[in-house]
């Protein structure tokens, strides 16, 4: 019953290692937090926040290329 | 699919049977060993099980404020204290780290509610372009941090006559040192042995005997503030800004308290972790204001940090010891950053490209995380050795990009926060979003002053009337 349960996708959990599920939390486990967490559906002022957050970025680009272009001269 | 807001996507279910399909890693089984004493201390109870747990847990918010107290941030307080003596800056420093504390206390929550890195978040909830985005963003703000940090410790050295590839190899031994022994405990608390070490500008502020009468006038009244509000006060309110709340502390918070394997239960540590960073790291840098005061007069210029001068600059007042004393000070600031920013963007590279991430990972497992933390280290290290370069001309774009980088970073912190479905009862409370919103929308609109201070710098001096 013990080997069965120690079967894990074809891997075994040995039984000194056993103490690993009791002392972490499921979603702390690396293999656990291989799977991604579903896209965030997003409402309407969070696209709002998004698309000024994306005019901001080509307002960040421009001043630091402005900043490393004159720099530059 | 639509979760119901009461159920967090990442659950917090007793730990799985094991059939749940779960492999077992060498991460997982180091991680356990550090849960188990935590685990160990709660059961106990009394003081010193508190005091213990209080040990075991802290370790990310001291790390993420004292490292913010790197090399730049150091000098920056240096030439406020040089430039402006003691008067307004003195409580204002100590609000730039109450807004730090508000903003990182969000990624303590995060960690704990989810277990993913910022970046994981922000590219599994926000998708791939956000994702790079900040990746990439991070990315070249924390390479070009790093070459601040290596001119810092260049400099610090030099002070003492160590020739500057001597100080760059030895910095490089440091960081790799802490790697060698793959794992997050010993990393952490060699790097927190180090960074406490930001202390040592108290001792040097108190043998430049500061007038404590004058201090508490600051304290109270935020004043005096020496020329008024002029186009340099508004750039030096900004770089003290810039100095303390910057984009790579978001992420190497949220993704060592996740490496720690910090959980829901531990929230409240991880609280009074970033509230004793944030105390100790104001702490040194009031403590930097006040040691350089006595050069109000002399009108020193953070310009001048290249070649150690501040520290050069205060030996005729407190003496060679206390001077040298600042100038390991100034190395230990690039130091610990340099393991810190580094670190951060490891992190970072393997939340988004979905490799392996961890400071418990052995070097075998955990090949591109520990070469991009050194390649990243190497490449900066080796830069600041290139003759002529033009380090002032670095840290001024480094500057840029510090603080117009942190307006993203915030409104993905805050959506992120706000996340019901991920954070699920760590969800941010209403008083903690009003404080929030403020904080974010004041240093949004620093960012925006900054870069419009780059383009047109004539703007301040309108705004201003000086």
């Amino acid at each position: 019953m013990a080997t069965n349960n120690n079967q894990i996708n074809g891997s075994t959990v040995p039984p000194n290692q056993k103490f690993v599920l009791v002392a972490l939390e499921p979603d702390q486990l690396a293999a656990r937090k291989k799977k991604p967490i579903p896209r965030r559906p997003l409402r309407g002022y969070e696209k709002f926040a998004l698309w000024s957050l994306r005019i901001y970025v080509i307002f960040m680009i421009a001043v630091v290329l402005y900043q490393v272009l004159s720099g530059a001269h | 699919m639509e979760k119901s807001v009461q159920e967090p996507l990442v659950s917090a279910q007793p730990a799985p049977k094991l059939n749940s399909g779960v492999v077992i890693t060498h991460e997982d089984i180091d991680r356990a060993h550090d849960r188990e004493r935590v685990l160990d201390a709660r059961a106990r109870g009394g003081m010193f099980s508190r005091l213990r747990l209080l040990w075991l847990l802290v370790g990310p918010g001291i790390l993420v404020m004292l490292g913010e107290n790197d090399g730049p941030s150091m000098l920056s307080y240096a030439a406020t204290g040089s430039r402006y003596g003691v008067g307004f800056f003195i409580p204002f420093v100590v609000l730039t780290f109450f807004m730090a504390l508000i903003v990182q206390e969000m990624t303590v929550r995060l960690a704990s509610a989810t277990h993913r890195g910022h970046a994981e978040l922000i590219f599994d909830r926000f998708g791939p372009f956000w994702g790079w985005f900040s990746m990439v963003d991070l990315g070249i703000g924390n390479f070009l941090t790093l070459i601040t940090e290596f001119i810092a410790i260049r400099a610090g050295l030099g002070f003492f006559g160590v020739p500057p590839w001597i100080a760059v190899l030895c910095a490089l031994a440091v960081l790799f040192l802490a790697l060698v022994t793959h794992r997050y405990w010993t990393w952490e608390r060699i790097t927190l042995a180090a960074a406490l070490f930001n202390l040592v500008f108290v001792p040097v502020a108190l043998l430049a005997r500061p007038h404590w009468g004058s201090v508490a006038h600051a304290m109270t009244t935020w004043m005096p503030l020496p020329g008024g509000l002029t186009k340099e006060t508004l750039l030096i309110l900004l770089a003290d800004i810039g100095a303390t709340v910057t984009p790579w502390m978001l992420f190497f918070q949220q993704s060592a308290t996740v490496d720690k394997g910090l959980t829901k239960g531990d929230v409240r540590f991880g609280r009074i972790d970033t509230t004793l960073g944030a105390a100790l790291a104001a702490t040194a840098a009031v403590a930097t204001i006040l040691a350089t005061a006595p050069l109000f007069a002399q009108h020193m210029s953070a310009e001048n940090f290249q070649a150690a001068e501040f520290a050069q600059a205060l030996q005729p007042l407190i003496g060679r010891f206390g001077a040298s004393l600042f100038a390991l000070g100034i190395v230990e600031a690039g130091m610990v950053a340099c393991i810190t920013i580094s670190t951060s963007s490891a992190y970072a590279f393997g939340e988004v490209a979905h490799r392996p991430h961890s400071l418990n990972l052995p070097l075998r497992q955990g090949k591109s995380f520990y070469l991009v933390l050194l390649l990243c280290a190497a490449a900066a290290a080796a830069i600041v050795l290139i003759p002529g370069l033009p380090l002032v001309y670095v840290v001024l774009v480094v500057n840029v990009i510090a603080v117009l980088a942190m307006p993203p970073a915030l409104v993905f912190l805050f959506m992120l926060a706000n996340d019901r479905e991920i954070m699920g009862d760590l969800t941010s409370p209403r008083w903690v979003n009003v404080l929030a919103t403020c904080v974010v929308l004041f240093l949004t609109l620093a960012g925006i002053l900054f870069g419009v201070s780059v383009v047109a710098p004539n703007v301040f001096a309108f705004i201003t009337g000086k």
